[in-house]
């Protein structure tokens, strides 16, 4: 890894460790889940102040361009270099911003219709007493003007959650997509 | 339908009849008919120079990358002489796609359908089982290889053609040349990618973007006007446009050149006093790069530049340097200078192709670079300035390519095809007596000039 890649790197994530597995039957586990529900609400009802509010200010919000690669090189085909997004929490405030407060957010006025499908979700305790790992599968359904076509957006979403003054932000988010060639025309939503 | 010289599409209707040359309209027929698109992919993307990547993304022996050049995925490889060979991506045994892959290092190219083999180079190796001689004996080796194309590398980019006798890359650049080299030629240690290119699709016509790559401001002012609300010309001096006009901004010098290579020189002197409140008419070109280097260029890389490039394109550079502009025919290069909040200016590269993939889809492919020798932190912080800003999720790209799928729809309706696409605003002033490259200039309020020049270009190459 270079200098450039060692800037770019996200702060990696903690190894999923099976043993620290919140089972879906706990009570915990429907924090989470509730969580990713009420996000995905706030999101596909454009409630984006909202949303902001609950993320963390160390944000790190990433999503990875994909490349197409033999069996035997998995572990190439995610890039962290170029990606499609590579956020902090002060470029999310300006992404929010340009939607909320400007009339002239064309990529997205008038609005995308989408619907966040969230599933799949599993939730690990990580060494940190307030944090947890959040893994969940999110399939967006993005439906523009008076197209009969929907642009559909699969991926996995591999979160960090933590718990800031009683209640759950959203502290690191790297979002892989299935497409290495992304099948809408802008990302101009969010996951 | 032929391909002859001024083709008839099957309805009777000629080229010429869709370009009014004497007004400088477009039929919007042209932005969807599919006739039109096959004409296109023979008459222009298998003749020009086709920008494929960059040199720096296959550096070792046997590193290639897949890419398509018109209509057609070509094999973009780095063989063993350490030249770039472009080939063409099909086997030429029973058609099969040979490399399905977005790239990686192979010495050999297997075909997965009956095991043909290639070299880097394109060259053919043999098939399986050499005594039984499946490639038969019509056709010797030589023969047998994937078919080649013509390939110029400059100032790192990769081009080809299939005009194989045809016009040299540097005649193709033609005037822009004078200017491409204070961009793509700076350093001596060149540029690079920061990763491979992001890529997505559009559901548009590839000349809805392409047009407007030809140096089109104009929309800047309506389309992106959110720069001015809450973007980064949010916050500039009132003196320089209340309430974050933008009419400022659309002030500069436009370049147009013969083969439909255009660009956006924008002046720096605004920037320079804001960022200095020095006089800028008091400054030399060596003072005002010192002062504001270009994009991904640090202080201690000015006298590199100095040393480089002659007095009339340090003027250029340090002045009113190209900022935004394409390469014929599907190219668009960026050189922008981004205001930061801490009143300093953060550089960004980025060069797309407009990949077409049928009459009504395009392939934006975006790459993101710096120069070698600019420090790792200021390329994170370019890169990721213009990952939030450009392409895929680009704060202002998205705008264009919400727009250019209206378009394309629009040409199709019966009404509509026969509207026109106007290019009938015009500098008016000539040029300006003291500008210090060639080519054609307008200097004032962005025009259509440049624009209309890219149809010149795509009309000469459709009727010829």
């Amino acid at each position: 890894m270079n200098e450039l890649q060692r800037l770019l790197e996200p702060t990696p994530l903690p190894q999923t460790d099976r043993a620290k597995r919140i089972p879906s039957g706990d009570p915990l586990y429907h924090e989470f889940l509730d969580f990713l529900y009420d996000e995905a609400e706030l999101l596909d009802t454009l409630q984006l102040r909202q949303w902001g509010e609950s993320l963390s200010q160390d944000l790190e919000y990433n999503l990875p361009i994909r490349l197409t690669r033999p069996v035997r090189q998995q572990s190439q085909t995610v890039v962290r270099t170029v990606q499609h997004m590579h956020d902090n929490y002060g470029s999310m405030m300006v992404r929010i911003m340009r939607i909320t407060d400007t009339k002239s957010a064309w990529g997205e006025d008038p609005p995308s219709r989408t619907k966040r499908l969230v599933s799949n979700v599993r939730v690990f305790r990580t060494d940190k007493a307030d944090e947890y790992k959040v893994l969940s599968y999110l399939l967006v359904t993005r439906s523009r003007f008076d197209f009969d076509d929907f642009d559909l957006i699969p991926c996995e979403r591999h979160d960090i959650l933590r718990r800031e003054g009683g209640q759950l932000k959203l502290a690191r988010r790297e979002i892989i997509v299935d497409q290495a060639v992304i099948g809408t025309p802008n990302l101009g939503i969010f996951f | 339908m032929t391909s002859n010289t001024n083709p008839v599409l099957n309805d009777g209707t000629r080229i010429s009849d869709l370009i009014d040359l004497e007004n400088r309209e477009v039929k919007m027929r042209t932005l969807s008919d599919p006739e039109l698109y096959n004409l296109e992919m023979k008459k222009i993307f298998a003749k020009t120079w086709v920008f494929l990547g960059h040199e720096t993304e296959i550096p070792t022996k046997g590193d290639y990358v897949v890419r398509d050049m018109g209509s057609d995925s070509v094999i973009v490889a780095r063989s063993g002489d350490e030249q770039i060979y472009v080939s063409l991506n099909v086997c030429p045994h029973r058609g099969m796609k040979i490399s399905t892959l977005d790239g990686g290092n192979a010495s050999t190219h297997l075909c997965i359908y009956h095991g043909w083999a290639f070299k880097p180079n394109g060259d053919f190796i043999g098939a399986p089982v050499e005594k039984e001689c499946m490639h038969g004996k019509t056709r010797t080796k030589d023969q047998l290889g994937l078919k080649k194309a013509r390939v110029a590398v400059y100032g790192g980019l990769i081009f080809a053609t299939w005009n194989i006798d045809g016009p040299s890359f540097e005649e193709f650049l033609g005037d822009a040349k004078w200017y491409f080299d204070t961009l793509w030629c700076r350093t001596i240690a060149g540029m690079e990618v920061l990763g491979p290119p992001q890529r997505f699709i559009v559901r548009a016509n590839w000349k809805t973007a392409a047009e407007q790559s030809a140096s089109d401001g104009f929309h800047t002012l309506t389309l992106h006007r959110w720069l001015g609300e809450v973007g980064p010309y949010a916050k500039k001096p009132d003196a320089e446009g209340k309430g974050g006009d933008l009419t400022p901004e659309m002030y500069g010098t436009e370049v147009w050149t013969e083969h439909g290579h255009t660009m956006r020189c924008i002046e720096l002197d605004r920037k320079i006093r804001r960022l200095t409140g020095m006089n800028p008419a008091t400054l030399t070109s060596e003072e005002k790069l010192t002062l504001l280097p270009p994009p991904g260029i640090t202080r201690e890389m000015v006298p590199e530049l100095l040393s480089r490039f002659s007095d009339e394109q340090l003027q250029l550079m340090s002045s009113r340097p190209p900022q935004v502009g394409n390469f014929f025919p599907n190219g668009l290069f960026e050189f922008i200078y981004l205001p930061q909040p801490d009143g300093t200016v953060l550089g960004a590269m980025a060069l797309h192709a407009y990949v077409p993939k049928g009459p009504d889809k395009l392939e934006f492919v975006n790459w993101i670079l710096a120069e070698k020798d600019t420090p790792p932190e200021i390329k994170a912080l370019m890169l990721r300035q213009s990952i939030q800003l450009l392409g895929t999720s680009g704060m202002v790209e998205q705008d264009d390519s919400d727009t250019w799928p209206h378009q394309t729809i629009a040409s199709k309706g019966a009404m509509s095809q026969d509207i026109t696409l106007k290019y009938q605003a015009l500098y008016e002033n000539g040029r300006p007596a003291d500008w210090p490259g060639p080519g054609n200039v307008g200097e004032g309020f962005t025009k259509d000039d440049t624009q209309w020049q890219w149809w010149k270009y795509w009309h000469e190459l459709m009727t010829s």
